[in-house]
């Protein structure tokens, strides 16, 4: 029987400190995303959804490839950032520039052929828009705004700034972020989480990373804590029974809110925005369970529920 | 401007039909009737201390069952906490078999006696355990306890018992058994099971 040697710096000691922060891959991210959502839509109830999201992942990758590096904040802003321990890219302080509009026009583009009549409309309401209005439109979905906004159009723009934002979170340097006290929103932009995710592989293994809902970076959290209020009492998880076990809901009872929490071991393809799509039917539950979720995903915008 | 960031995201079935989903010409009547058929599950995660060594590693233990509705718990996963700075999610292979120690058919779980010289193992009650216990080590002290030395100074100890207590015990158990303990004037205490 062959045994194999292995040699020494294989196993990687503990003594390496896991990082803080995942900078989004912005290479792959996106093109990933959209195979994940394509797989997920095989067999789903939300078959025709899923694949359409699937095209506009498509056309994220695709818009974040053509453009270059947007106008990042200047070493002055950066400094006093960290100093602070307010995140250098926060959605409230960060001066967008045109390149964030280029971007949503190249997304229109591309996912206009896959659109059905209702979403082929939304597009052309957003392309009505002028430059100024598209901003607004921009501000308030950035600050969780959302009453009376056009929801179809929603989506696209989110997926828009989303790009802008990967664009501007990957091209910092990892010494550029701060490590803030308040763990519950993202150290790069300062936005909430879409969900989160227990790493498999070196020093991650098994480490919970929150990943952000708009610049895609993941922060580490302690598990078994609550990703929206801290308290590390009244934690429990819920899935689906017999349903997929790589998806599950973290409830705190101190706040009575939940997050989604994906497991890699459990399926190493999984993808936070993806599967918290795919995975609606546990937020209905939850609801109904009597939890509120703590995070948006720019993707899927609730209707107000007393419609 | 809404300024409030704390806000939560009312995801429910009422609110389906005015989603963006629905306003971007995509049903959700297929996935909300799929969601009856579907049950939750509840699950818990615990963190805890490894009670094998000084070390004191720490565990993940992974249960199924709702202790809201008195259920008992079903402990069916434990690993090392990825968290943990002393074990970084790893275990000894001691440690890393704690879930048969759990659940294992030869776990003691009431006083037993076996006489001298006989093979037998005989089921006594706790008050029978505690008196049997206390009658021997009063016995013992009052025999080998030594109040004075060759020399006459008073050194009040006691060496013919020992005690072996836990290393993964809480501050607030070490304190009480440190204090039982001495106080009785024995010597030889361990908290270490030497693995």
């Amino acid at each position: 029987m062959a045994t194999t040697i292995i040699e020494p710096g294989f196993i990687q000691p503990p003594s390496i400190e896991p990082p803080f922060l995942r900078q989004p891959n912005a290479s792959v991210l996106f093109g990933e995303r959209s195979r994940r959502l394509m797989s997920l839509a095989e067999g789903h109830a939300m078959a025709d959804f899923l694949r359409f999201m699937g095209h506009l992942a498509e056309a994220q990758h695709h818009a974040l490839n053509n453009l270059g590096t947007p106008k990042l904040p200047d070493a002055e802003q950066i400094m006093l950032c960290k100093t602070h321990g307010m995140p250098p890219l926060g959605t409230q302080t960060l001066l967008r520039d045109a390149s964030w509009r280029e971007g949503l026009s190249t997304i229109l583009k591309q996912v206009s052929g896959q659109a059905n009549a209702a979403t082929q409309a939304a597009i052309a309401r957003i392309q009505a828009l002028s430059e100024t209005e598209l901003d607004i439109f921009a501000d308030r979905l950035l600050s969780g705004d959302y009453a009376g906004l056009d929801l179809a159009a929603a989506p696209l723009i989110g997926a828009a700034l989303q790009v802008y934002w990967v664009r501007l979170a990957s091209a910092l340097e990892p010494g550029d972020f701060p490590r803030p006290d308040v763990h519950t929103l993202c150290p790069a932009c300062g936005s909430l989480p879409t969900a989160s995710v227990v790493r498999i592989g070196g020093v991650e293994q098994g480490l919970r990373y929150l990943h952000c809902s708009l610049c895609e970076s993941e922060w580490n959290m302690v598990r078994i804590k609550c990703s929206h209020c801290e308290s590390t009492k009244g934690i429990a998880y819920f899935n689906i029974d017999g349903g997929d076990e790589a998806v599950k809901a973290e409830i705190c009872d101190e706040c009575n809110s939940y997050l989604k929490i994906l497991y890699m071991e459990k399926n190493m393809a999984v993808d936070p925005v993806a599967d918290d799509l795919a995975s609606l039917a546990l937020d209905i539950l939850m609801d109904e369970a009597g939890y509120q979720r703590s995070g948006p995903n720019l993707l899927l915008f609730p209707g107000s529920h007393d419609a | 401007m809404q300024v409030n960031r704390r806000q939560f995201f009312k995801i429910c079935a009422a609110g389906m039909g005015g989603s963006s989903l629905a306003v971007m010409g995509f049903s959700p009547a297929v996935a909300l009737a799929e969601v009856r058929e579907f049950k939750l599950l509840r699950s818990t995660e615990t963190r805890n201390t490894c009670p094998y060594c000084s070390v004191s590693c720490g565990l993940l233990m992974y249960s199924l069952g709702d202790k809201a509705k008195n259920a008992k718990l079903n402990i069916i996963h434990i690993e090392g906490d990825p968290d943990h700075p002393v074990n970084r999610g790893t275990l000894c292979p001691k440690g890393a078999g704690l879930l048969d120690f759990v659940h294992s058919p030869n776990r003691l779980q009431f006083p037993e006696y076996r006489a001298a010289g006989s093979t037998e193992w005989k089921r006594i009650s706790w008050n029978d355990a505690f008196s049997r216990i206390a009658r021997l080590v009063k016995d013992d002290r009052d025999k080998n306890f030594i109040a004075k030395n060759a020399e006459g100074a008073t050194v009040n100890r006691w060496l013919t018992t020992g005690f072996l207590a836990a290393s993964a015990s809480s501050n607030e158990s070490g304190y009480l058994t440190h204090k039982v303990v001495r106080s009785l004037g024995m010597l030889a205490f361990d908290n270490q099971a030497r693995v």
